[in-house]
């Protein structure tokens, strides 16, 4: 994109525009081209799903050599390409290369590093013995420069070296990348030194699995280090990259918000003979758990994780879904969530009818209470439920206790997918929540806004989603489930 | 994108910016009941048609709105609109003409003034009061005219497609105010034609019509009529309406005064403030409205913040494309066994080969084997594949870490070495004092080494280095 506006913003000291453009139409409208090099097995596929947020980019084995081929991924912002990264086979003999190469010499001729690549991929052993390793070598002088990964649980053996010296035969500037860097210290200590000694000062470390929260930014930061001319590019991928994952975050809980007021508000009515109560407490239940379900999809759907990769399924979900109901008890025990007080009371009296019902209330107290805390249009609103009352009918509404289960989980979900690698493929662990708000606190008020405003329930009949009031309530909601947990 | 709306058999005129945003709306609030919508066409269309994320997505939008007859219940909107806009002219036009009419009377009678301007813009002051006190009193008003609006598309609305539409368009004006902006636009124009038609209809009375003017009053004192028509006419006086004199208004009085400058007098006075009181202050407020309006469309466009908008993202403009393979694979040479090619040897060898440097090696060795070291670098392995050439072992021992991997520089190591050797194994280490080997991993290791048809084990194998058998 030849944009003057932006050249001139860029350069302000420019005076003649055509200049200037021609002079760095080159490092402008290219997209800066990195080559993912390294040993075998040591994860270059894994790097370009996370970098792409990708998680069906290439193959992902524990077996050596699962990438043979050269395959690129580019990265755009605002559909400018602005990065293309190619994933290279593994190199898996340089120690026999780095002979072949010296070999390759004449007696008595001296040849610069990249003098001897040319010639080594000009001879009949680069279509055959070391066929992989051409591969490799020419993509790194097709690049801009490359991206050594290395696994950083090994020691730094003879291979390696080799590996980095053939590398760096090609002149291209090389970062080198720790991966599994969250294994140990020991070994990054020694690389660390092994590779000042080849001249790589620049480290970073940057696990593909778990990435950590800046990693990114780090890598692309030490990479503009090496690459001035293309800082400006780099530098806006960085904040690019940084607003989107703001802007996942924000919409991931507006998300979640969304279906914690369409929980509250839901209210159904449902008329006193037992059978026709079992029916409607069993399809409300349902309705509830496929709206979870909703929501998780679209968390999922969000972060680019599909339902139907293994990484889904990986996550604490059973093919995509949780695997513990949503209205077991058993399950609210687990993540320590206060019952709500009419299972409570429905388990002391005996009574049962609130305990029968597992997490959804019966009964006029949410009706008066509401109108305590409504306003006219409240009122109006309950008119036709308050006749409804006197007519026999009851209203099925969801308990407390399921509301905070729905917000802890899938508080939860939305803190593994944003410190989930694309490279993931083992399920993750969760910890214990820690936030005793959820748990245990007073639910925001928002929450008990909507009791009162069944219209804004997407799983009541006569919905009305657009109302700008429960808009403004979910906005409300997804800051307060920004809010970092007071102690 | 545009050619297909010129395309398009039914000729639906192509949606407005404004209209755009609509359909956008109408489909966002769509998908928000919970369905997903079959939309891989339309994102492939509006990902072909570029842009940025604003424009694909209203791409995708018309394209959605087109497959589901969406735009159709847009035009009947227009069509409604228009129809309602042009009998609420109508309307106004009459009621002005109506108006001016009532207040004049056919002059028989003479007119009582404060009747005549009371008729003529008592109802546009109360409305207007009502107008300002919607603003002090924020939601309520605009709730029920929401109620209103939804009330009557459901009525107009022919199906379930069309009240999504009715439903969109308050929630795309609510939140910049525009729905309050362009309602006000609506009715001070709507006003402004009343009275303009009404000052037409005064001019053609007036000017056709002979009318004899009066105040009269039976509980308050002349005084302050005087002073209420001086204070009234005081500001149309400036703009160059007539004032009538202290004079002519205490004998306006008594009875209709029959002279032309009195009547003349009374006439431009009623005008003025019927101008000035009346009409202006709608003028006025219609291009105020009209200029909030204006300012507020333009600023109008896709919340892009909303979660529905974030999810398309990925799919209308991805941040990452796969650029595909451009370098293929090569045919993978399989590894063959490895034959010993030693025909006199003697003695029994133990090397380790790409060991960390932290693992203590060699283990205590039992007599008569010989240690060969580790292997590491290329001038290692050079010394002692000489050193086997010359004195090629009965019996070689390979160490191999499982933690490293079997890559394919390792396994023709390995195989050159058991060229040299009588008879060959590999010990498979195991992972140090407080690790694990990665069972995947060491899978690899056992497949690897079948398939060079080497013996392995993951024991020290002194009784075969020692002895040649178990």
């Amino acid at each position: 994109m030849r944009n003057p506006a932006a050249i001139r913003e860029q350069w302000p000291d420019c005076n003649w525009l055509p200049d200037c453009i021609r002079a760095t139409g080159a490092t402008m409208n290219q997209p800066l081209k990195l080559a993912v090099v390294g040993h075998t097995n040591v994860g270059k596929t894994s790097l370009l799903r996370t970098l792409t947020r990708d998680v069906e980019f290439g193959e992902v084995s524990h077996r050596p050599s699962t990438t043979r081929h050269v395959e690129g991924a580019r990265l755009s912002v605002d559909g400018q390409p602005l990065l293309e990264l190619y994933d290279t086979p593994g190199l898996e003999d340089a120690i026999a290369l780095l002979d072949y190469l010296e070999r390759l010499e004449q007696p008595g001729e001296r040849l610069d590093g990249p003098a001897r690549i040319a010639r080594f991929l000009a001879s009949s052993e680069a279509r055959q013995r070391f066929e992989q390793e051409a591969k490799v070598l020419r993509q790194l002088l097709a690049s801009d420069a490359g991206l050594y990964l290395i696994d950083a649980r090994e020691p730094v053996l003879a291979k390696y070296k080799d590996e980095l010296a053939v590398l760096a035969d090609c002149g291209k500037p090389l970062l080198p990348v720790l991966n599994f860097s969250s294994a140990g210290q020991a070994q990054e200590d020694a690389w660390r030194s092994a590779l000042a000694r080849l001249g790589l000062h620049a480290l970073v470390a940057f696990d593909t699995v778990a990435p950590p929260l800046d990693g990114e930014r780090r890598l692309y930061e030490s990479l503009a280090l090496l690459l001035e001319k293309s800082r400006p590019h780099l530098q806006r991928l960085i904040a690019s990259h940084a607003a989107q994952a703001q802007a996942r975050r924000h919409s991931g809980r507006q998300l979640i918000a969304e279906l914690l007021i369409d929980c509250a508000a839901c209210r159904q009515p449902v008329s006193r003979q037992p059978d026709a109560e079992q029916a409607a407490i069993q399809a409300l239940r349902e309705a509830v758990r496929q709206r979870e379900q909703r929501c998780v999809d679209a968390l999922l759907r969000l972060y680019a994780f599909r339902p139907d990769t293994a990484q889904a399924s990986a996550l604490p979900l059973l093919d995509g879904r949780w695997g513990d109901d949503l209205f077991n008890p058993e399950t609210l025990k687990q993540l320590g969530i206060r019952l709500g007080s009419g299972v409570a009371a429905g388990a002391a009296t005996g009574a049962g009818i609130d305990l029968l019902v597992g997490g959804l209330s019966l009964g006029a107290a949410s009706v008066l209470g509401a109108l305590a805390g409504g306003g006219l249009q409240t009122a109006r609103n309950y008119g036709g439920r308050l006749l409804g009352k006197l007519k026999g009918q009851r209203e099925l509404s969801l308990d407390d206790a399921v509301l905070r289960l729905l917000a802890v989980r899938q508080l939860q979900l939305l803190a593994a997918l944003e410190a989930r690698g694309h490279a993931a493929t083992t399920a993750i662990q969760l910890d214990n929540p820690q936030d005793k708000r959820w748990r245990t606190g007073k639910l925001p008020a928002a929450l008990h806004k909507a009791r009162a405003h069944p219209e804004w329930s997407a799983l009541n009949p006569a919905a009305e989603l657009a109302q700008a009031e429960r808009q403004a309530q979910v906005t409300q909601l997804a800051a307060s489930l920004a809010e970092p947990e007071k102690s | 994108m545009s050619p297909r709306v010129s395309d398009s058999p039914s000729a639906i005129p192509a949606p407005s910016p404004l209209e755009q945003l609509w359909l956008c709306e109408a489909i966002r609030l769509r998908e928000a009941q919970g369905q997903r919508l079959d939309d891989r066409e339309a994102n492939r269309h509006a990902h072909a048609a570029g842009g940025d994320l604003a424009q694909r997505i209203q791409a995708r939008a018309l394209w959605l709105a087109r497959r589901d007859g969406l735009l159709e219940a847009l035009q009947h909107y227009r069509h409604g609109a228009r129809l309602a806009l042009l009998v609420l002219g109508l309307l106004a036009l009459l009621s002005g003409a109506g108006l001016a009419l009532a207040a004049l009377g056919d002059g028989q009678r003479p007119v009582n003034l404060f009747w005549a301007l009371g008729s003529l813009l008592g109802l546009n002051w109360l409305l207007l009061a009502g107008w300002l006190l919607s603003w002090v009193v924020a939601s309520p008003g605009a709730s029920s005219l929401a109620h209103a609006w939804r009330w009557l598309s459901l009525r107009g609305a022919a199906d379930a497609r069309a009240s999504h539409l009715a439903a969109a368009l308050p929630s795309l004006l609510q939140p910049r105010q525009l729905n309050r902006w362009g309602l006000g636009l609506l009715s001070h124009g709507l006003w402004l034609l009343t009275l303009s038609a009404a000052l037409l209809m005064l001019l053609a009375l007036l000017s056709t019509r002979r009318y004899g003017f009066v105040w009269e009053t039976t509980l308050l004192g002349s005084e302050t009529f005087v002073s209420l028509i001086e204070n009234l006419g005081a500001l149309p006086a400036r703009l160059g309406f007539s004032q009538p004199d202290s004079a002519l208004i205490r004998a306006s009085g008594d009875l209709a005064l029959t002279q032309e400058s009195a009547r003349q007098a009374w006439a431009g006075w009623l005008l003025g403030v019927f101008v000035v009181f009346g009409l202006l202050p709608r003028l006025l407020l219609a291009l105020l409205c009209f200029g909030a309006w204006r300012h507020g469309l333009g600023r109008l466009g896709l919340d892009l913040t909303l979660p529905a908008y974030q999810l398309l993202r990925h799919d209308l403009q991805p941040d990452s494309e796969r650029l595909g393979i451009h370098d293929l694979a090569p045919a993978l040479a399989q590894p063959s066994a490895v034959a010993s090619q030693v025909h006199s040897s003697s003695g029994a060898l133990l090397v380790a080969i790409e060991l960390d440097p932290q693992r203590p090696w060699p283990p205590s060795l039992p007599n008569g084997v010989a240690d060969g070291g580790v292997l590491d670098s290329r001038e290692q392995r050079q010394q002692l594949l000489e050193r086997l050439s010359h004195t090629p072992p009965a019996r070689l021992a390979i160490a191999c870490d499982p933690r490293r991997s079997p890559d394919r520089g390792t396994l023709a190591l390995l195989g050159e070495l058991a060229r040299s050797a009588a008879s060959t194994r590999i010990w498979l280490l195991p992972a140090p004092a407080g690790e694990t080997l990665d069972s995947a991993r060491l899978d690899d290791w056992q497949r690897a080494l079948q398939q060079l048809q080497l013996n392995y084990s993951a024991s020290a194998p002194w009784r075969w280095l020692e002895s040649g058998h178990e």
